[in-house]
């Protein structure tokens, strides 16, 4: 089975997978760089989160760059139990190892331990950003066929775009004309024999044609760059929401003069980096000495781009000054760049086990993007506390926001179905902020267990004695291989 | 356990209340063997509406358009019969008549017509009362008697008229009697369901159903696929008319508190009950409710109420239909001003507490369950368009406004009685109508105002008051969401308002 939901935006019918220019020898002799990444993956199930996931295989591509390395896509490897790399023709199979993943920019570097494999392999080199308009080449595996493929295109858009892998980051991404098809993944995009891009995502023909997207190289480099502390430590994110300040009455109103400079600062997350170093209302006018525009851009390499561009290209402990007007007084502030992390409730979650603790054939696991695709959550609390954690700093009391996901029938928990997809606020008195804290408190002896719930009065209350009566039974009954887990099962 | 309510909003209810509108069909592939014959249907001329006790009734609606505050949607007219009643009066379903301009009765018989107007409407229950314009209209007409109700298994008559004007009843059989949902969200009071094959006939399902010479019922909604009628009960009726006749109207009382069933064997010993009682849990008492005032609160297990007691699934034992959920003795047995007596156990002790009913109006809600018949109220400042947060305006997104309308506004209704426990409305930016004191702004909307020029806005006539303080020359119009902050220039917003009414016609700047 082709990865194709794992592709992109939206992953295109096998049927219409043959588009663009399609030449069978490639102008540029990348065979030797180019590698078909097969990967066996196990997907978890969200709903039954004890048990080990599906299993399905996947064709991606990718290429050798300098230290013996194999880059791709994080979605080409991501959940994978089994990689298998193979050359352009080469017969044999080599077992890969992920060595490096990024599901914030999708991206990952896949490493092959025997040494023979790289001998007769050339490394390629990074372009620039292409201009707009001008050709490229995609290389691949996509579907209608086994053997390597090219396509040309040309470079419609360079713009911030969301990438789809964990769906909750946008970059820097350039969009081609030439059409990107499952097995183009992780495939290299040349320009003059410099690799310019990684494929990486497309919409569905249903949608739009001939629109495919690569990773352009600043966000590759900056890919490399942070993985050379030997660890990825993620984008890092000011975790503040500016304003244009382009209305006349408002600029006049914060005195400012009429030169289309400067943003205001609308809300800063008060867990993250510029807390307690900007503060709403503050007029940011540059940053790293580059002006600011009163649209929220600034100059960059002769191009306006968006003000996060800036951020973007930093790493993790990096840091950022910034020129700004606090009640009308010049100031200046140095901010240490840090990850954010609320977010990521809002992200696709790989690589790891579901976490959850089970209890009398309750069911609890933290809020996130899987869990909520997985049951198809429309409980109106529940999508609130989802839409509006970061907004309403509901990690402030819930870290976690901890989720009676599911119930597993039993004559221990016949009563209390009205509570599925409540949000657990006290278990027996102790807050619970995390899912730790549910398994510790059902830890305590105790003959009974109230579990309270968010807006709700009424607990749920379970019997000591019921639950240990009932524990072996629901656990043959439903198969349930382990009873909780709380993270320590990790992949990598 | 479940989560019902006594009073006419209960938070917890809206997901049944969906249900209930929409039957669920049954299921596909299910031969058909298992429905019942649906040969010919019993129908027949209506003999014992011969003196002329149904009135057609014609009524030209016309809704605000909670989006454009200012001006009224196109109008429509509906059509339903109407029952003759003692004291020359016509009863109806209020829905009928929602937001009417003009309402017409028509004698079917002899086609002549009389204007009318709403004398009382109620529209928690879908009740309304017209009476003619012209005394002597209803003068040869016999009214129905409503003092009779019928038992569950009765059979009973639904009224339609041909076109022609000839009466034709329909055999219907009263098959239950429970508490469900009436025509708003979160509005529950006794339910008649039957079954009965019914034809669509004269553009209307807005119908009386009576049993001889008496007035029982009045339909709600006909699933033509099961076949299944659910009506107004005969209780709710005559608890209306009987209100009605005191002015002024007082409405259906409700003890202003939501409540869970203590069924679970487990809650049950934890809450030490002894497996005899019954009682409900006390999940949520509304502030300055009934049950407020008589000191109910969160936790304590309602063991009786009226004398009757109550089992754990929240019914007690009703004289007419047997187990009946409380909801319908508070609100519909009981009237607004009586005492009722309760007793409670809280912490394990017993104790007693009296009741004393009362309704509260839509108006009282931080959030109004419904907006009909009044105007939406609105403030035009510099093109931002201001409203006060209604279901009204939720409900503007169409049937399924739950999903639609935006979440974190559907979020405030549902829980507004936690989130905002003050007395206050929630005023909002509906939409901007762009013009030059708004360039260079985003198209906003859908933001709560929390302050402006420095003043907290609780309701409309806040942001009235606020708006004559402009700080330094400008309004600061502060937003519970980003931009969190606008700014207009308070001259040149009064300067341009003449303009900016010219150029999208708008009658006026503002409504209270």
């Amino acid at each position: 089975m082709i990865r194709s939901t794992l592709f992109g935006i939206a992953c295109l019918a096998a049927t219409s997978a043959v588009a663009g220019a399609i030449s069978d020898t490639p102008k540029f002799d990348v065979h030797k760089s180019i590698v078909r990444i097969t990967t066996t993956a196990q997907d978890p199930d969200y709903r039954v989160p004890w048990n080990p996931g599906s299993i399905s295989t996947g064709i991606g591509a990718g290429f050798v760059i300098d230290g013996n390395r194999i880059l791709t896509n994080a979605h080409v490897v991501s959940n994978g139990r089994f990689i298998s790399v193979q050359r352009e023709n080469d017969p044999r199979q080599y077992s890969g190892q992920v060595k490096f993943i990024a599901h914030d920019c999708d991206l990952a570097i896949v490493t092959v331990s025997d040494p023979n494999f790289f001998k007769t392999m050339q490394p390629l080199h990074f372009g620039p950003l292409p201009t707009i308009q001008s050709d490229v080449d995609v290389y691949g595996y996509p579907i209608g066929g086994e053997r390597l493929s090219v396509t040309q295109g040309i470079v419609s858009r360079i713009d911030f775009e969301s990438y789809s892998h964990s769906g909750a980051d946008s970059h820097l991404a350039v969009q081609i004309d030439a059409a990107i098809n499952p097995g183009n993944s992780g495939g290299p995009v040349l320009q003059n024999g410099k690799v310019v891009g990684i494929a990486f995502q497309g919409y569905s023909g249903d949608v739009a044609q001939n629109v495919g997207f690569m990773i352009p190289t600043p966000v590759i480099q900056r890919f490399l760059a942070d993985i050379e502390s030997g660890h990825y430590n993620r984008y890092v994110d000011l975790s503040i929401v500016p304003e244009s300040l382009t209305n006349a009455a408002a600029r006049r109103a914060l005195g400012l003069p009429d030169d289309d400079t400067g943003v205001l600062v609308s809300s800063i997350e008060s867990d993250a980096c510029a807390a307690g170093k900007l503060e709403p209302g503050d007029v940011l006018l540059s940053i790293d000495g580059h002006r600011i525009i009163s649209d929220q851009t600034v100059e960059l390499d002769g191009e306006n781009v968006d003000l996060a561009e800036v951020i973007e290209r930093k790493l993790k402990g990096d840091k950022v000054k910034i020129d700004l007007l606090r009640n009308h007084q010049p100031l200046s502030v140095e901010i240490e760049l840090e990850p954010n992390n609320s977010y990521l409730i809002q992200a696709n979650i790989f690589d790891e086990y579901p976490r959850f603790v089970m209890f009398g054939g309750l069911v609890f696991q933290p809020l996130s993007k899987n869990l909520l695709e997985a049951f198809q959550i429309e409980d109106l609390r529940v999508r609130y506390f989802y839409n509006n954690f970061i907004n309403d700093e509901i990690f402030r009391d819930h870290p976690q926001v901890i989720l009676l996901s599911n119930i597993l029938p039993d004559r221990v928990n016949a009563y209390l179905s009205e509570f599925r997809y409540q949000i657990v606020d006290e278990i027996n008195g102790h807050k619970i902020r995390t899912l730790a804290d549910v398994a510790s408190a059902f830890d305590e002896t105790s003959d009974f267990y109230t579990i309270k719930f968010v807006g709700a009065s009424r607990p749920a209350v379970l019997q000591r004695t019921a639950v240990e009566e009932a524990k072996e039974r629901i656990k043959d009954n439903y198969g349930v291989r382990v009873e909780r887990n709380l993270g320590e099962e990790t992949l990598r | 356990m479940r989560f019902l309510a006594f009073c006419q909003v209960s938070f917890f209810f809206a997901t049944s209340a969906i249900a209930a509108e929409n039957p669920s069909p049954s299921p596909a592939g299910t031969p058909a063997v298992e429905t019942r014959p649906s040969a010919a249907p019993k129908e027949h001329l209506a003999t014992e509406l011969k003196g002329g006790s149904v009135l057609r009734v014609n009524s030209t609606n016309q809704s605000y358009d909670f989006f454009r505050p200012w001006s009224k949607k196109a109008p429509s007219n509906r059509r339903g019969l109407g029952a003759v009643i003692d004291g020359g009066e016509v009863l109806v379903t209020a829905e009928l008549v929602w937001d009417s301009n003009f309402i017409e009765l028509e004698k079917p018989d002899t086609g002549e017509r009389a204007t009318a107007k709403v004398a009382v409407v109620d529209y928690e229950t879908n009740l309304a009362l017209l009476k003619p314009n012209n005394p002597d209209f209803l003068k040869d007409l016999q009214p129905l008697d409503t003092s009779v109700a019928p038992k569950v298994g009765d059979h009973l008559s639904v009224v339609q008229l041909e076109s022609n004007g000839t009466p034709v009843s329909t055999e219907a059989l009263l098959t239950s009697a429970e508490v469900g949902h009436y025509v708003l969200d979160d509005y529950s009071y006794l339910l008649f369901k039957m079954s009965c094959p019914l034809q669509y006939r004269d553009n209307s399902f807005t119908l009386p159903i009576v049993q001889d010479h008496h007035l029982i019922s009045m339909l709600l909604r006909y699933d033509p696929r099961s076949q299944t009628i659910e009506a107004i009960s005969t209780p709710v009726i005559q608890h209306f008319l009987k209100e009605a006749d005191h002015q002024p109207y007082q409405g259906f009382p409700s003890f202003g508190l939501s409540f869970s069933t203590t069924r679970d064997p487990q809650f049950r010993h934890y809450e030490k009950l002894s497996d005899s009682e019954g009682g409900i849990y006390v999940d949520d008492v509304e502030p300055d409710s009934p049950a407020a005032q008589a000191d109910i609160q969160t936790g304590d297990i309602l063991l009786s109420i009226g004398g009757k007691s109550v089992d754990p699934d929240g019914d007690y034992d009703d004289a007419q239909y047997g187990r009946v959920s409380i909801t319908h003795f508070i609100t519909t047995l009981s009237y607004s001003g009586q005492k009722v007596p309760v007793t409670l156990l809280r912490h394990g002790e017993r104790k007693d507490a009296v009741v004393s009913l009362f309704h509260k109006p839509p108006q009282d809600y931080v959030i109004d369950p419904y907006v009909i018949g009044r105007a939406p109220r609105y403030l035009i400042l510099g093109g931002l368009v201001f409203e006060e947060l209604s279901r009204q305006y939720l409900r503007e997104w169409g049937p399924s406004w739950q999903r639609e309308a935006p979440q974190r506004f559907v979020y405030f209704d549902h829980y507004q009685a936690d989130l905002f426990p003050k007395e206050r409305k929630i005023v909002f930016l509906s939409q901007i109508l762009p013009n030059n004191d708004t360039i260079g702004y985003p198209q906003l909307n859908y933001m709560a105002v929390e302050r402006v020029n420095g003043q907290p806005i609780y309701r409309l006539e806040d942001l009235a008051k606020a708006m004559e303080k402009p700080v330094n020359g400008f309004h600061k119009i502060e937003f519970d969401l980003d931009p969190k902050v606008m700014y207009l220039d308070a001259t040149k917003v009064q300067e341009n308002a003449a303009a900016l009414q010219k150029t999208y016609s708008l009658p006026a700047m503002r409504r209270f």
